[in-house]
């Protein structure tokens, strides 16, 4: 039986998953669906060993019969492990415990910084966001991967009104404080992107099947940095699709 | 006062005092004491600051909607993927509530500073590179690490004068068990004050006797207990129920408007019989 093509958020999923490593430890926030998908393709293929821990909720390696929506939906309990959010919040501290953050934010700018907090000026803003939660531990941990279902140029800012997850501070310039690898990849509807090694921009990595590369840089509120042919993303193979679907039996990514 | 099982207005009534730093537990829709805020809007007892776990939701929310909150330092306010919070919104865009702009670790570590007796705490790594210190200069400062001597952004002892809280059962002695995570309610009920705990019911002493150490707090802690079944709705109760979404969405599109927010006031929190707010959600559970 054929495998019906993927939607947006399959595709996403797929290409997360790629990216983590084996043996890793893998921490997520709020809205995990896509995060813990990801996580759990990657184990079930190339990194057997990958540890993700969701967000609220503390367990690690959790594994629900369907996908939750809230990072703190029971159906987590039954983990093999729990560890209670105070000693997550130790352990994004101490930051060496834990190899990748995956965040998001109402605004993403050119360098990776993350805001969640508002839009238009902090005192009076015109969108009240929900707040950081546990974004300042970005430059803590190894590095960090961005990913958001909107790609357009209000989410896609030169520069962030707030910012409450640092990305690579200031560009290339500004001294780093801390020697982590920062904000790797940022992963939306359209595109996968990078950031230039030189000048830590956000640049092109990959289009995503139908979409043109022009389509991505007029959705983007910035200078895209230069670098690079820019490559169609592979699309999710029939074995990538098939097991996702096994981790995503409701559907949750198809909605 | 050995029996610190109460009623529902008495230990409201008795531990919140008006213009007093209150706490509320709860992580997203999981365990808020739902039944506990209900009767604070009943009663109509000013907050003004309002502590939140590290990602409040309608604990926060309807409090703040209600107009009954100055001041809130909290980390997140919000519906994960049912959306944003329309009462914190409102009133932050239209200036009507204090922000103290906070994140999860900072907000941790003020309440071990808090439990522990230490008056103020540095904060862990990334928090300098955010803009968050800048506009909370109440709750941050530079301090001088005497050791390396390195300036570092610190916060004081946070120490709630009551936390309303969720756990699972509770004994007659007032003894309280979580479910097998407690989130942060736990830290912060160690660094509160006053505790006043809603439980889904009563067991006995030897039950709660064989429940893991990290889950419980003993009864000298704990202020008051109140037996409320159903009274997470329409948040979850660990090991209990699960999140009542369609609860949680009718909260959401009521309190678009204040109009709306009004109209779920009467409906779901002041109406009689005593329904508060549980929501549509079948099987609700009868009051103990």
């Amino acid at each position: 039986m054929a495998v019906p093509d993927p939607s947006v958020s399959e595709l996403m999923a797929v290409v997360m998953a790629r990216g983590f490593r084996d043996g890793e430890v893998v921490v997520m926030g709020a809205v995990p669906a896509l995060p813990l998908a990801a996580c759990r393709l990657a184990r079930a293929l190339h990194a057997p060993n990958l540890w993700y821990i969701v967000g609220g909720s503390g367990t690690v390696n959790a594994a629900p019969d369907s996908l939750p929506s809230s990072s703190c939906d029971p159906a987590l309990a039954p983990g093999p492990c729990v560890l209670p959010l105070p000693d997550v919040v130790l352990l994004e501290g101490r930051g060496d415990a834990l190899d990748v953050f995956c965040a998001g934010g109402l605004q993403i700018d050119a360098y990776g910084n993350c805001n969640l907090v508002a839009v238009g000026p902090w005192a009076g803003p015109a969108l009240r966001g929900p707040g950081s939660v546990g974004l300042p531990f970005l430059p803590a941990v190894g590095r960090s991967v961005i990913y958001t279902m909107v790609h357009d140029p209000r989410t896609f800012v030169e520069r962030v009104d707030f910012v409450s997850g640092p990305g690579h501070p200031g560009g290339p310039d500004e001294a780093r404080e801390y020697r982590r690898d920062g904000p790797t990849c940022v992963v939306t509807p359209l595109a996968t992107l990078g950031f230039d090694p030189t000048s830590r921009r956000m640049r092109l990595a990959s289009v995503h099947p139908g979409v043109e590369e022009e389509e991505v840089r007029s959705a983007t509120g910035f200078e895209l940095a230069n670098g690079g042919e820019v490559v169609e993303t592979p699309p999710p193979t029939e074995h990538e699709l098939e097991t996702l679907r096994r981790i995503d039996p409701t559907g949750v990514l198809r909605r | 006062m050995r029996d610190r099982i109460d009623t529902l207005e008495g230990a409201i009534g008795r531990w919140v005092v008006p213009g007093s730093t209150v706490a509320v537990g709860g992580m997203h829709m999981t365990a808020a004491p739902m039944d506990l805020v209900r009767e604070v809007v009943r009663q109509g007892l000013r907050v003004e600051r309002l502590v939140t776990s590290p990602s409040a939701s309608i604990q926060a929310d309807l409090l703040i909607g209600a107009g009954l909150v100055s001041e809130i330092l909290s980390p997140y306010v919000g519906f994960e993927h049912l959306g944003l919070a329309p009462c914190f919104r409102r009133a932050v865009e239209e200036g009507k509530l204090r922000v103290l702009e906070c994140d999860e670790g900072s907000l941790t570590h003020a309440l071990y500073a808090g439990a522990g007796g230490l008056p103020f705490i540095p904060c862990p790594p990334g928090i300098d590179l955010t803009d968050i210190p800048k506009v909370n200069p109440d709750f941050y400062a530079r301090a001088r690490d005497p050791f390396s001597g390195e300036e570092r952004w610190a916060v004081p002892a946070l120490r709630p004068d009551v936390m309303l809280l969720v756990c699972r059962e509770a004994d007659e002695a007032g003894n309280v068990a979580f479910d097998r995570s407690p989130f942060t309610d736990r830290l912060m009920a160690l660094a509160s004050k006053h505790l006043v705990v809603q439980v889904e019911r009563i067991v006995g002493s030897e039950e709660i006797a064989t429940r893991p150490p990290g889950v419980t707090l003993p009864g000298f802690l704990v202020s008051a207990v109140v037996v409320a079944p159903g009274g997470c709705r329409p948040t979850a109760a660990p090991g209990e129920y699960g999140t009542d979404e369609e609860g949680i969405r009718a909260y959401l599109n009521a309190a678009r408007a204040p109009e709306g927010f009004g109209e779920y006031l009467a409906g779901h929190v002041f109406a009689e019989g005593e329904p508060a707010g549980r929501g549509a959600a079948a099987g609700r559970p009868q009051r103990g």
